[in-house]
């Protein structure tokens, strides 16, 4: 089959958590503009609903279903309504995420909640939407799990605990993923954005230099990822994390100023 | 396709040939870009090859050279790349796909065995990009796509010198992809498991047999699995994926 086909998601059906807004809102744009119907799960109907208004356009189904994703039980029902809705599911996109919880907190500020709460939000989420949908994806021999890390994923940051160690976990909850429904036609794979800053204030366009590439992420650039991803082209990829973050953590060494010297513009 | 289409772009893949070299040029083409080949010898069986797979890349419908040029030649690979930029296209894609995999204990190999290694598989890597991607530079795009075993940091017996040349890549794909990206011109590397196309290790029986239970995927891989991830790492959806090792190793690196 021709490259560009095998990249094609027509007949596929997605679910996506944290599909009300930023990269979540990205991604379900992109599957559907590859051929995907969509299941947007997040907190609050409005968000979903405008990503919904906006997949529509791409001639795609979507279905919102506002979900507490650190809720098994809610995560179960999400699954039950996808499943009775488009008959089968395809994808998942473990994307929500946060890394509000207990910030600014030293080490012996932080509370049992703070901790609980960062946790379940960036990593007990993808575990619960990925054992809810397990079994499906086993019954009719295809699944794509796409996992949404964090170059923090990868690094140590002072006080920051609960994001980092959440982001982590994500990484190894990829392997354990892919490892243990290898022969099932199940793929478990991993994006780990760098900085896509929500809004491109002056502010944050100001520290766009202390980035490898001089620029942040644009949120239209983490879309084709996950399509790849989520393709037939990607079927020999599992357990694997694709970093896509302008260089950040190949740089690593670019907050102390070993930024590249080519002069801007040329 | 909504995405990846290369249409109007120009790939040059060098050490054209072999299946793998094969299955690259004509995702590029199939992906809608022109698509050039290098070999490094006039041997024979060499240009047959090429002319083949050059062949295959224009049924598809794309434009296109095969030029001979060895490619640690630095003088012959600058008139060679300034001749195919004037009569195709400036080259927007380099995929340094020329890559050998001799194994054997480390004892048996001598220090000529280890510079011609380094000459078959960095030279070859090095000296391309620089050619290239010194116009890539001053025109402010490009995308350049080495490739690495994954052996670089597995600890296969038998394979040091080999791991030694695929470690040197890695390195230098990292290093050069940060010391480029504000010039447009993004270095990444595909990560390569044990594959039936190209030469190296697996290919003796017991490890074959051996690989196929270990691999978690169970099988080993096929040119064609490294395609998808090829054309998304050349396209201009990939220009935020730089100084990446993209593995597609049928989760062998997930289990370690």
């Amino acid at each position: 089959m021709p490259i560009l086909d095998r990249f094609d998601l027509t007949g596929r059906t997605a679910i996506v958590t944290g599909a009300g807004s930023n990269l979540g809102r990205e991604m379900s744009l992109a599957l559907a503009a590859a051929g995907a119907d969509i299941v947007g799960a997040g907190r609050r109907l409005e968000p979903l609903e405008e990503t919904g208004a906006m997949v529509r356009e791409h001639d795609r189904q979507f279905l919102a279903r506002p979900t507490d994703v650190t809720s098994s039980e809610d995560v179960n029902g999400l699954v039950a309504d996808a499943i009775a809705e488009f008959g089968t599911i395809d994808i998942l996109v473990n994307n929500a995420g946060g890394g509000s919880a207990g910030r600014g907190k030293t080490l012996p500020e932080l509370t049992d909640e703070d901790w609980h709460a960062g946790i379940d939000t960036n990593l007990t989420s993808a575990f619960f939407c990925s054992r809810a949908i397990v079994e499906h994806f086993v019954e009719h021999g295809f699944g794509r799990i796409i996992n949404v890390t964090s170059g923090w994923g990868y690094r140590g940051q002072r006080h920051r605990f609960m994001y980092p160690i959440s982001k982590a976990g994500v990484i190894s909850l990829t392997k354990a993923l892919a490892m243990s429904y290898a022969r099932d036609g199940v793929r478990s794979t991993c994006i780990a954005p760098g900085a896509f800053p929500h809004e491109m204030t002056d502010e944050v366009n100001n520290r766009a230099g202390l980035q490898p590439a001089g620029r942040f992420g644009r949120l239209e650039e983490i879309g084709p990822l996950a399509v790849f991803l989520a393709s037939d082209a990607a079927d020999y990829m599992s357990g694997e994390t694709v970093l896509i973050d302008g260089g950040a953590i190949a740089a690593g060494l670019t907050p102390a100023g070993m930024v590249p010297t080519i002069e801007e513009g040329a | 396709m909504a995405f990846f289409d290369l249409s109007g772009k120009h790939a040059l893949v060098t050490g054209a040939t072999g299946p793998m070299q094969r299955a690259f040029a004509i995702a590029l083409a199939e992906a809608g870009a022109d698509v050039s080949l290098t070999t490094s010898t006039t041997e024979m069986a060499e240009e047959v090859q090429a002319n083949s797979i050059l062949n295959e890349c224009w049924s598809i419908g794309c434009r296109g050279e095969a030029v001979t040029v060895p490619l640690a030649d630095e003088a012959a690979l600058e008139t060679a790349v300034a001749d195919i930029e004037v009569r195709i296209a400036p080259i927007d894609i380099l995929v340094n796909a020329s890559h050998v995999a001799p194994v054997g204990p480390f004892l048996d190999t001598s220090s000529d065995d280890g510079t011609a290694l380094f000459n078959s598989n960095v030279a070859t890597v090095l000296s391309p990009t620089r050619v290239v991607g010194r116009r890539m530079v001053e025109r402010g795009s490009g995308r350049i796509v080495n490739l690495a075993s994954i052996l670089h940091d597995r600890g296969v017996p038998n394979t040091a010198l080999y791991a030694a040349s695929q470690g040197a890549i890695v390195a230098f794909t990292k290093a050069l992809g940060i010391e480029w990206i504000r010039s447009g011109v993004t270095v990444n590397a595909l990560g390569l498991g044990f594959t039936e196309e190209l030469a190296g290790p697996q290919h003796d029986p017991e490890l074959h047999a051996a690989l196929e239970r270990y691999i978690p995927l169970r099988r080993l891989a096929n040119a064609e699995d490294l395609q998808g991830a090829l054309v998304y790492l050349v396209s201009d959806e990939a220009g935020f994926v730089a100084s990446e090792l993209l593995v597609v190793d049928g989760a062998i690196t997930a289990h370690g």
